[in-house]
């Protein structure tokens, strides 16, 4: 039955801000960068989560408190038991991006995939040119995965934004978009794929910049959310026009799901206050 | 081949078939609808004129349906409930446009419980004699043509049954029937009232014809409802009073619902009226069809016929083909 899911022990948590876990679980599943996972509770629902790391003998969810079941997850303590069923969807194009250079873009919670991908990055590092690196939090306060960003530092062009003053001299104020330009002067991006995560309308002022980069939106991936229940391309919920997230995603080309995306806002937008 | 019933003996055949069979079909009730037929009364009952409020969908798509159940923290697997063993059952009188409704949901419906109650049920087929305004269903046939959906299908010819059959299991029943060849045969065609010509559907998503049918759309999600082929669902869990046991339910969902498309932190995609009643459209008449090939829609008109405000999307489709402007910005009155 494709709707059973699995109990998985929690062997770790750890407390990233004040709303933002990580749940090491262990299991074998390794679900390729950008794949995702039905994570459930009896008694309360389930609810798609990513892995952010990459690793064949456990999978770390990144999980805000946003909804029922998270809610719900925060308050377990590590030796519960979680279930868990997938991993479902398309991640990122792996096949695609070697020898290439890349630019992986992220804000909040939208780590969690793209850390999976560095994860991978990081196990395979010669089939790669330079990575760049942008990420997007709240505050200081809101920074995540610390340990992991200390140590990329020395691997790759890192850089981390924030919306508000800044004390820590390493991270720079504004907003990711605002701060790509200075980093980008003089770089060349034939080669270049961008990987995108975050807020949509986030990704959609990064990809403008990129734009303006002389990127075309084939080469910028967007990593999506959306409401779903079955993961399977059964229920409807995650229907973006004809496109399903949960398997024809939820990564996608940019330039594939662009006008799809701004048709369904547009129809919001028209319509607005009726 | 076809096989012949006398009208007369209809009710004798249909007894027969509950001998040995739990027969489903349409019992003249307010409204009438299609249910389990319990006894002659029941048969005497029988309506097969009148187009049903609600299509047989719902025989394989329960509204609610247990995907699995828990017990202290335990998940169990719902298959292995003995209790869930359904017996073999007959569906008698389905119309054309519900027929292929099914061949529709075969294609979405992936899991092992839908394919359960597929597999243990033989559709048999009724022509259509009395449709009405709304239907279009000759409008929507499947270009594949192949599959035909039915185990037998019976046709009305003036005294007699004329019965096609479509599987080995459907010529089972009625093995002991006079049979006819070539030019005795008879297959009719419906008659429709209304036709959809979808040609100018695909370049005008956003034009502002559709939003006088949004104005008048109350999101009430009847013609979802009502749809043969909606499928969509959510997915809950119940938990029971002791806190010990539960199960995960799937239940009928509506992309007319604002609450459809929410995410954990509040974020609606389709948060407009607008969206959401394009999205049932374009989903019935082209997004279905570019993953599989043929119309989700089977032109049934119950969402027309249901609608508390009678929006005609049937009709604003059409009046989309005389708009040369693809992208037409100015509002078009009806």
């Amino acid at each position: 039955m494709p709707y059973t899911p699995r109990p998985y022990k929690i062997t770790g948590i750890k407390n990233l801000a004040d709303d933002v876990k990580v749940f090491r679980i262990r299991c074998s599943m390794n679900p390729s960068p950008g794949r995702f996972m039905q994570v459930s509770i009896p008694g309360v629902g389930e609810c798609p989560l990513t892995s952010c790391s990459y690793d064949p003998k456990y999978v770390d969810l990144l999980v805000r408190k946003a909804g029922n079941v998270t809610s719900a997850l925060f308050r377990l303590k590590k030796g519960d038991r979680v279930f868990i069923r997938g991993p479902y969807g398309k991640g990122f194009p792996l096949n695609k991006i070697q020898k290439k250079k890349l630019i992986l873009v992220a804000g909040g919670t939208g780590i969690a995939p793209v850390t999976s991908l560095i994860g991978y990055i990081e196990k395979n590092r010669r089939e790669f040119g330079s990575v760049d690196i942008y990420f997007g939090f709240k505050d200081e306060g809101h920074i995540l995965l610390k340990d992991k960003i200390r140590g990329w530092r020395k691997k790759f062009n890192i850089v981390v934004c924030l919306n508000k003053r800044v004390k820590d001299k390493k991270c720079e104020e504004g907003f990711v978009h605002e701060i790509m330009g200075k980093h980008w002067k003089n770089k060349d991006n034939k080669d270049t794929l961008a990987f995108l995560c975050g807020p949509e309308i986030m990704m959609d002022c990064v990809t403008k910049e990129l734009n303006s980069f002389g990127m075309g939106n084939n080469k910028i991936y967007w990593s999506l959310e959306r409401r779903m229940e079955c993961a399977m391309g059964n229920c409807g919920r995650c229907l973006i026009q004809d496109l399903y997230v949960c398997k024809d995603g939820p990564v996608f080309r940019y330039d594939l799901i662009k006008p799809k995306i701004e048709n369904e806002k547009a129809s919001n937008e028209d319509y607005k206050g009726r | 081949m076809q096989k012949i019933l006398p009208k007369k003996e209809l009710k004798s055949f249909i007894e027969r078939l509950m001998k040995k069979h739990k027969v489903i079909a349409p019992v003249k009730e307010s409204p009438t609808k299609f249910r389990e037929l319990e006894n002659s009364e029941d048969i005497k009952n029988l309506s097969l004129r009148e187009i049903t409020v609600l299509s047989p969908k719902q025989f394989f798509i329960p509204e609610n349906e247990v995907l699995l159940e828990f017990k202290n923290g335990k998940v169990i697997d719902v298959r292995k409930n003995p209790e869930d063993k359904e017996k073999n059952r007959i569906i008698f009188g389905v119309r054309k446009c519900d027929i292929n409704a099914l061949l529709v949901l075969d294609k979405v419906m992936k899991d092992p419980l839908y394919i359960s109650k597929r597999k243990k049920t033989i559709i048999i087929g009724l022509h259509c004699e009395a449709p009405d305004k709304y239907c279009f269903c000759n409008s929507m046939i499947s270009e594949e043509g192949s599959e035909k959906g039915y185990d037998l299908f019976f046709y009305l010819h003036k005294d007699n049954y004329y019965i096609s059959i479509g599987s080995k299991k459907g010529l089972s029943l009625v093995s002991g029937l006079q049979s006819v060849k070539g030019k005795d045969e008879v297959i009719k065609k419906i008659k429709n009232f209304r036709a959809l010509n979808d040609k100018g559907i695909e370049r005008s998503y956003r034009n502002k014809i559709w939003e006088s049918d949004a104005d008048k759309c109350l999101s009430c999600s009847a013609c979802t409802v009502d749809c043969p082929t909606c499928n969509c669902f959510d997915i809950r869990d119940e938990l029971d009073a002791n806190l010990k046991t539960g199960r995960r339910v799937r239940s009928f969902s509506s992309c007319q619902l604002r609450s459809f498309s929410r995410v954990a932190g509040g974020k609606i995609f389709r948060e407009s009226r607008l969206a959401r009643f394009k999205h049932f459209v374009y989903h019935k008449v082209v997004y279905y069809k570019k993953h599989f090939g043929r119309y989700m829609c089977t032109g049934c008109g119950r969402c027309l016929r249901v609608c508390p405000t009678k929006i005609d999307w049937v009709n604003t489709i059409n009046l989309l083909n005389e708009i040369k402007d693809a992208d037409n910005k100015g509002r078009m009155k009806k």
